[in-house]
């Protein structure tokens, strides 16, 4: 009998780890080309826009809210920051000057929607789905407002370069080199390993791990997503620290429209609108509680993965992706369902 | 409500006054908007614009008062658009494939339509069933059931417009009705006549015909008033508001209130259903909902803009009706106005931001 119990918690705590593997197995036999380094790479590539996305949804959810914003910031984002690096290097900056100058920017203006959702969130106590819901309306506005139909044009073709290169390249007699593509003769095949915009997400996605789990941010987050009452009697200043949440997932919902400018040297107001479903299942599936108090990035890494798979898998496997869209739906509502009954099986205490 | 009795115990007229204003500022600033647009915009203020605004305005207000009846109970519908696209696709690939030489059935035209207005219905009807189920049986918070459904209708709609094509060779007919009007007048011939041109109309005097009173404005009144009627004069409306003023209170009243939901949810996804429907006969193909296009956005905000408390409880048919028309009028006249369209997106955030802020902040204003 208790031997039985412990099978089933042991199943229901890592049935997201079995479930990826038996997709990875399942994808390597099907797809053709799937299990190697370069589709396991473009796993990751593509994998970059949700990974930041869910992990700003995180935050937000771990305190029991919810941001329905991420991909209109992601957008807009990519929008700003093609427009700002264009217009540097036209006035005249170095390329590198342009795109550093023109991201910081971006990402400063970023936090502004956050600042929005979360005045209104945690000031005005307006509910958060339909605070982040007004706000992606504006700034999907704005974004089409600042494009007006014509994307950005002349963005320095050294963003391209960044966007596309990989950590590490390997050629036959050349050996290692970092960053740098090496100068071979032509036909020679040149290893590639590790998009440079994975690494980037991954630092970023470990910088928020880092925060959410070891902080006392973090642990006030949790503590509000646990029982805002018993938080704000413990002395949390709630309302401030609702404000900080939303603008950190503003702030990676940008940096997640950076990359995108980066990796596709365009700006699109629609860029990150279907990522929204998936950054919100993608936490769910990672074990986050929608009703607040549970939920770690790491968890929502292991969701991305789970998607990311999902979708290069069926694309490899000649499966039409709009599947997915149900299959996320699907999972969403189980994953909230089985939240529902059993939530002592998904959420374990920290 | 609270300010209501409060004025007619003290029989301060000011406080009545302000609370005429605050339940109505949705029609006033309505009716503030066509005359300012009236001056600014070229040609907004004739009978064809005006005409076009409530035309446009069709899919949204069966849209609106599916939300209407949700937010009233306190919940959220965040799948009515993609809901609308699906019984679009789905309703027209069902016509197409009955009805197109190539698929080789070959039904008449007629029963074609009508079998795919009957499926497009029921499979919206299918969503309603399974986001009403969430919520009233599972207890699932609204905006998530209905987040879910809308993947799931999202996915089967670019499944079966095989990526989001338009779906086309559609029977013929279907502009005729949804585009038409109820009167037509030639001004050269002098001849008039209901549901078509008139005999001896001339190709180069189609532009010139006087129309007056869409068709799709007929099917519209019959539903917001059926809805109206619904809602403030039989059992299951009072029985919506209420669920949505205290659930509690509400079951221990003994209303089921599993069953009303569950009717909820049904309603507003088959009312959408309805809007796809429209739309099918409004363009003459079976479109997509792309993401993005934020119907949903555009549908609770005209809501909330017709005085509905997102906290349940509160809303009038009529109302979001009025919400509509105000979104669809300021839309429309900074068009006219010169005006960028992408407006439309900021101004309906930021309208929908400030109602709320005004509800939670004086709820008795409203």
């Amino acid at each position: 009998m208790k031997q039985q119990r412990g099978l089933v918690s042991l199943l229901s705590e890592y049935w997201a780890v079995a479930f990826l593997g038996v997709e990875l197995v399942v994808f390597s036999i099907l797809g053709a080309g799937f299990f190697s380094l370069n589709g396991l790479q473009i796993v990751l590539f593509y994998g970059t826009s949700l990974f930041l996305l869910a992990t700003a949804e995180t935050f937000v959810i771990v305190t029991g809210g919810v941001d329905l914003s991420v991909g209109y910031v992601m957008g807009f984002a990519t929008i700003v920051s093609a427009k700002l690096v264009a217009a540097f290097a036209r006035g005249g900056m170095a390329p590198t000057a342009a795109i550093l100058v023109g991201i910081l920017l971006t990402l400063l203006i970023g936090l502004g929607p956050g600042l929005l959702s979360g005045f209104l969130v945690g000031r005005l106590k307006v509910p958060p789905f339909l605070a982040t819901f007004s706000t992606g309306g504006i700034v999907y506005g704005s974004s089409l407002l600042l494009i007006g139909g014509v994307a950005a044009k002349e963005v320095p073709i050294l963003a391209n370069e960044i966007g596309n290169s990989y950590l590490l390249y390997w050629a036959r007699g050349r050996g290692l080199s970092l960053f740098l593509a090496p100068e071979v003769a032509r036909g020679t095949r040149v290893v590639e390993i590790v998009p440079s915009m994975v690494v980037v997400t991954l630092l970023f996605v470990a910088a928020a791990a880092f925060v959410l789990k070891r902080s006392r941010f973090g642990q006030h987050a949790y503590a509000i997503g646990g029982n805002v009452d018993a938080a704000v009697r413990a002395g949390i200043d709630t309302k401030s620290h609702l404000l900080r949440i939303y603008m950190i997932s503003s702030l990676f919902a940008s940096l997640s429209g950076v990359i995108y400018m980066l990796e596709y040297v365009t700006g699109k107001a629609d860029a990150g609108v279907s990522y929204l479903l998936d950054s919100i299942v993608a936490v769910v599936i990672g074990g986050a509680s929608l009703y607040g108090g549970a939920g770690t990035v790491w968890g929502t890494v292991l969701g991305c993965l789970i998607l990311s798979v999902l979708e290069t898998g069926l694309r490899m496997s000649g499966v039409q992706t709009f599947d997915k869209f149900i299959a996320v739906g699907v999972i969403l509502i189980f994953a909230v369902l089985i939240d529902q009954f059993f939530p002592e099986l998904v959420h374990k205490e920290d | 409500m609270g300010t209501d009795s409060a004025a007619s115990i003290d029989g301060a007229p000011r406080a009545s006054a302000v609370s005429v204003l605050g339940k109505n500022w949705a029609l006033f600033f309505l009716l503030a908007s066509v005359a300012v647009f009236s001056v600014t915009g070229s040609n907004f203020f004739t009978l064809a614009n005006l005409q076009t605004i409530l035309y446009s305005a069709t899919v949204y207000l069966l849209l609106a008062s599916a939300e209407t009846f949700v937010i009233i109970t306190g919940g959220i519908d965040l799948s009515v658009g993609y809901v609308k696209g699906l019984s679009s696709v789905v309703g027209a690939v069902v016509m197409r494939n009955l009805w197109y030489v190539q698929y080789g059935i070959q039904w008449p035209p007629a029963a074609a339509v009508a079998a795919g207005i009957l499926v497009a219905l029921l499979v919206s009807l299918a969503c309603g069933l399974a986001s009403g189920l969430l919520v009233s049986r599972y207890r699932v918070p609204p905006f998530i059931a209905t987040l879910g459904v809308l993947g799931v209708a999202y996915g089967v709609t670019l499944h079966a417009s095989d990526g989001g094509f338009p779906i086309g060779f559609l029977p013929p007919g279907l502009r005729e009705v949804g585009n038409g009007f109820v009167y037509y007048h030639n001004p050269v011939t002098g001849l008039s006549r209901f549901f078509g041109p008139p005999e001896g109309t001339l190709d180069t005097q189609v532009r010139g015909l006087i129309r007056v009173f869409p068709n799709s404005l007929i099917l519209v009144i019959l539903f917001l008033l059926v809805l109206w009627y619904l809602l403030k004069h039989t059992r299951f409306g009072h029985h919506t508001y209420a669920i949505g003023g205290s659930m509690d209170a509400a079951v221990r009243a003994g209303i089921n209130t599993r069953g009303h939901l569950l009717l909820i949810y049904v309603l507003s996804a088959s009312l959408a259903g309805l809007a796809g429907v429209v739309d099918v006969f409004q363009t003459g193909t079976g479109n997509f909902t792309p993401m993005g296009a934020n119907f949903e956005l555009f549908a609770i905000a005209a809501v909330i803009i017709g005085g509905a408390s997102l906290m349940g409880g509160k809303g009038r048919i009529l109302a979001s009706a009025v919400g509509v028309l105000l979104l669809q009028v300021l839309d429309n006249g900074l068009n006219l106005s010169g005006v960028e369209s992408f407006y439309r997106y900021i101004a309906t955030g930021v309208i929908l931001i400030v109602a709320v802020v005004v509800d939670q902040l004086f709820p008795d204003l409203f």
